[in-house]
């Protein structure tokens, strides 16, 4: 073992990356520079593909820009509402069908046939209710997560362990209790993969709303560089919500995933 | 056995409840409109929604609008299948690749990529070649995923029953790896449609061009309420047609499981 | 080692103050597809206080139905059951039931699991925990008290489920083939903790099984049950020396017994065997 401080033999050098962060190195590295010369080569109208630095520079700007803080705010403001509406309302509705069998047949397939249907063209009728500032973006976000999750918190409770829940009844719980002690732990597998769908097409939802007609938020913000013409900066905000999007859709998994690893 | 569960194991019980519930709301709705409590400037009454079909159907050129988004999700459509199937095939054989970017477009299908379509606009123009391309970025991931799923997820004894034959590489995977994934396979295929089918609605009611989406935002613009009602309802319609088909062919294809 | 027969059996329980646990002329069917099908026909006995009795018979003689009935999950059936004199419909406060499947609950620490009954009835958290403790201990699972299910085996997960449904002092122990998942080796040594848990507790329980060295190394009589329709076919009085441990299965007396039993249950189980082949036959049958 080498003393603290002084080294008497070379270290052996081990390989500091393994084979696959290699090959991921090797990926960016050609996708970074197969960039690079499309921006310099001019073959395409000047800052479609802008250069590298360009970019850089304005994620840098953007970054530190008090003004996108703002509107990130505001677009995360109204995702956050409308996951928490449309979530619960989702998890209510879905523990109801999945308790009782004949509701679940009634209603159930229209969650399941409407779920697939891209529902940013309902946006003009919530313009139309909600009007033209935030509630109708907080109306789509709601409208796009409401499904997956009454959806996953359905099936979660088809999916229930039938014996935990006779265990419930033989020491006579009451309905609160049942509810509270055994199915909500029982599904919260079910429950954290349905919020992060949701949280995912809310996300889309709220956006996409913004682009369509707002005047404030990452979409507004969004189309606004694509009507200026500002491709660096657009670049540099998409660049900036994805590796959020991907980020939040992480945590949230993680949240999930470390409920896993510490209960089963 | 409670009276409400034992009605819920008749099969048409349900049926009648799920749709009497739909034609009780929609009266509820349509009286509310007339008698006033709710504003016929906001919430068009259902029955003038329906007679503006027939309007919207003829007038609008429903069915080429139908053909041309048909054909957009089916371009898209051919595309994912060719790519991601190919890529997944690639991905199986070199597991290097695979370890280095599963994960990768795993992320991918969970961010928001139908956020570019500003993006492909500068880059394709306002044109169905935007629509596609935002179809088959959206529908690619599943594909990709579900294609090494099923390829890697042949049953060890299928494998060996291939060894014990003494085939080769090539053979083993035209003759046992490949159909053998098939199932898993279509499985991404329709999860993938799906996707694009969504993506290539939406983009065109964004862009405002294109098929039936761009038909939404025509008549939302020219404040056609029942007319808007009407398209949306169209299109709904169309959309579980469409996952309806695609549930059947694959459960068509799948008669084992 | 005479066998007493069931009717002189039933006629001596008739004394009120002898029977614990009721079982009163039950009668169950069930609607299938193929029809109406009894599941329990006609079935009573009774209990003693501080009695182990073991019920018996093949699969499909209706056992976990009368599991259910008695422990108040099943309704729609005819007769009645009574718990030292009250009659009993739905789950009773007196009665604990220990089901066959996996039933602790993974979200819960072994502890949580077994203050479950304590939780439900309102006892403050202190006191839910040192008695949760105590029956840790009973099952011989301290020191496991902040695990989590998936940490521990089959067995022991087993031995957190009946210590769970032991904390609520249940009057009556019933017990719907808990040791059925479990290797032999396990079970016997199960079967020996059951015996001294029992003896130390003097708990009445009711032990439904399909396993006869089970049922005869555990109880003081045996209930045999016919096929479907399960009636009662016969009580065995098991007259084997208290306090028992496992090693009473390498007995001569016990070995009587066993073989005993085997000669009513061969023919029932042979009966249920036939009806599954019949069935499996014209499976394909129906249009």
């Amino acid at each position: 073992m080498a003393e603290a401080g002084r080294l008497k033999q070379t270290d052996v050098p081990k390989a500091w990356v393994d084979p696959v962060t290699q090959v991921r190195i090797a990926i960016i590295l050609t996708i970074l520079v197969g960039w690079e010369l499309l921006a310099q080569s001019g073959l395409l109208y000047r800052d479609v593909v802008p250069s590298l630095g360009k970019i850089s520079l304005a994620i840098v700007k953007l970054l530190s820009d008090p003004d996108y803080y703002w509107n990130l705010g505001v677009t995360a403001g109204e995702i956050g509402v409308g996951l928490a509406i449309g979530g619960l309302s989702g998890l209510l509705a879905g523990i109801v069908l999945g308790a009782n069998r004949l509701l679940r047949r009634a209603f159930e397939p229209y969650l399941y046939y409407l779920g697939p249907t891209p529902k940013i063209i309902f946006f003009p009728i919530m313009i139309m209710w909600f009007g033209v500032g935030p509630g109708s973006k907080i109306a789509m976000g709601v409208i796009s997560c409401f499904f997956p999750v009454a959806l996953s918190a359905a099936a979660g409770m088809q999916q229930i362990d039938k014996v935990l829940i006779r265990v419930g009844k033989s020491f006579r719980a009451n309905a609160w209790q049942m509810a509270m002690k055994i199915y909500l732990p029982a599904m919260r597998h079910p429950i954290i993969n349905g919020v992060r769908l949701g949280l995912g097409v809310a996300l889309i939802g709220t956006l996409l709303a913004e682009t369509k007609l707002s005047n404030r938020g990452i979409g507004f913000l969004i189309i606004q560089a694509y009507s200026l013409f500002d491709m660096p900066r657009m670049y540099a905000m998409l660049i900036v919500l994805f590796v959020l999007a991907i980020g939040a859709n992480a945590v949230v998994g993680r949240l999930g995933g470390l409920h896993n690893i510490q209960r089963n | 056995m409670t009276s409400a569960a034992a009605l819920g194991r008749r099969p048409f019980v349900p049926a009648l409840l799920g749709f009497g519930s739909l034609l009780i709301f929609i009266l509820v709705v349509e009286i509310l409109i007339r008698v006033g409590v709710i504003n016929r400037y906001i919430v068009p009454m259902p029955s003038q929604i329906a007679m503006s079909f027939g309007r919207v159907i003829s007038e609008e050129d429903i069915f080429g609008r139908f053909r041309l988004t048909f054909f957009e999700a089916l371009s898209a459509g051919a595309l994912i299948a060719v790519v991601g199937i190919s890529i997944g095939i690639l991905l199986y054989r070199v597991n290097l690749l695979r370890l280095a970017c599963e994960t990768w477009i795993a992320a991918l299908a969970s961010a928001p990529s139908v956020l570019m379509y500003p993006l492909f606009l500068v880059i394709f123009g306002r044109s169905a070649l935007t629509i596609i391309m935002m179809g088959f970025v959206a529908g690619l991931p599943p594909v990709i995923l579900k294609t090494l799923e099923g390829l890697s997820g042949t049953r060890r004894v299928l494998i060996n029953v291939g060894r014990s034959f003494k085939l080769g590489p090539t053979q083993m995977f035209v003759k046992i790896l490949f159909p053998a994934a098939l199932p898993t396979i279509f499985v991404g295929l329709r999860l993938g449609l799906i996707f694009t089918l969504i993506n290539v609605v939406g983009v065109e009611f964004l862009i405002n061009f294109g098929g039936l989406g761009q038909l939404i935002n025509d008549l939302a613009e020219r404040y056609d309420l029942p007319g808007t009602y009407a398209a949306i309802c169209f299109v709904i319609l169309v959309s579980v047609f469409f996952f309806i088909i695609t549930e059947r062919v694959e459960r068509w294809l799948r008669p084992v499981d | 080692m005479a066998v007493a027969t069931s009717a002189t059996r039933l006629a001596e329980d008739a004394k009120p103050d002898a029977a614990f646990l009721v079982v009163d002329d039950i009668v169950k069917r069930f609607e299938t597809p193929d029809g109406a099908i009894t599941a329990v026909d006609h079935v009573s006995f009774t209990v003693r206080p501080g009695e182990f009795l073991a019920v018996i018979g093949p699969s499909g003689c209706g056992k976990s139905t009368l599991f259910n009935i008695i422990g108040g999950l099943i309704d729609g059936y005819e007769g009645q059951i009574g718990v030292a004199g009250e009659r009993v419909a739905g789950p009773h406060a007196s009665i604990g039931m220990v089901f066959q499947e996996e039933s602790t609950f993974p979200w819960r620490t072994v502890i949580e699991n077994v203050a479950f009954p304590l939780e439900i009835a309102g006892v403050k958290k202190a006191n839910r925990i040192e008695r949760a403790r105590h029956f840790i201990a009973l099952v011989g699972l301290s020191g496991f008290e902040n695990r989590y299910p998936t940490e521990l085996s089959g067995g022991m997960r087993q031995r957190v489920a009946i210590a769970r449904t032991l904390a609520s002092e249940p009057k009556i122990l019933l017990m719907d083939e808990p040791f059925a998942s479990l290797d032999e080796q396990t079970r016997l040594l199960l079967g020996d903790k059951v015996l001294q848990i029992q003896q130390e507790l003097k708990q009445t329980t009711l032990l439904i099984t399909h396993n006869i060295t089970e049922a005869v190394q555990l109880s003081d009589r045996i209930l045999v049950m016919t096929y479907r329709p399960g009636r009662v076919k016969r009580i065995v009085e098991i007259n084997l020396p208290r306090p028992r441990s496992s090693d009473i299965v390498s007995s001569e007396a016990f070995g009587r017994y066993v073989a005993q039993i085997w000669g009513d249950l061969r023919e029932e189980a042979s009966r249920g065997m036939h009806d599954d082949e019949a069935r499996a036959l014209h499976a394909g049958d129906r249009p």
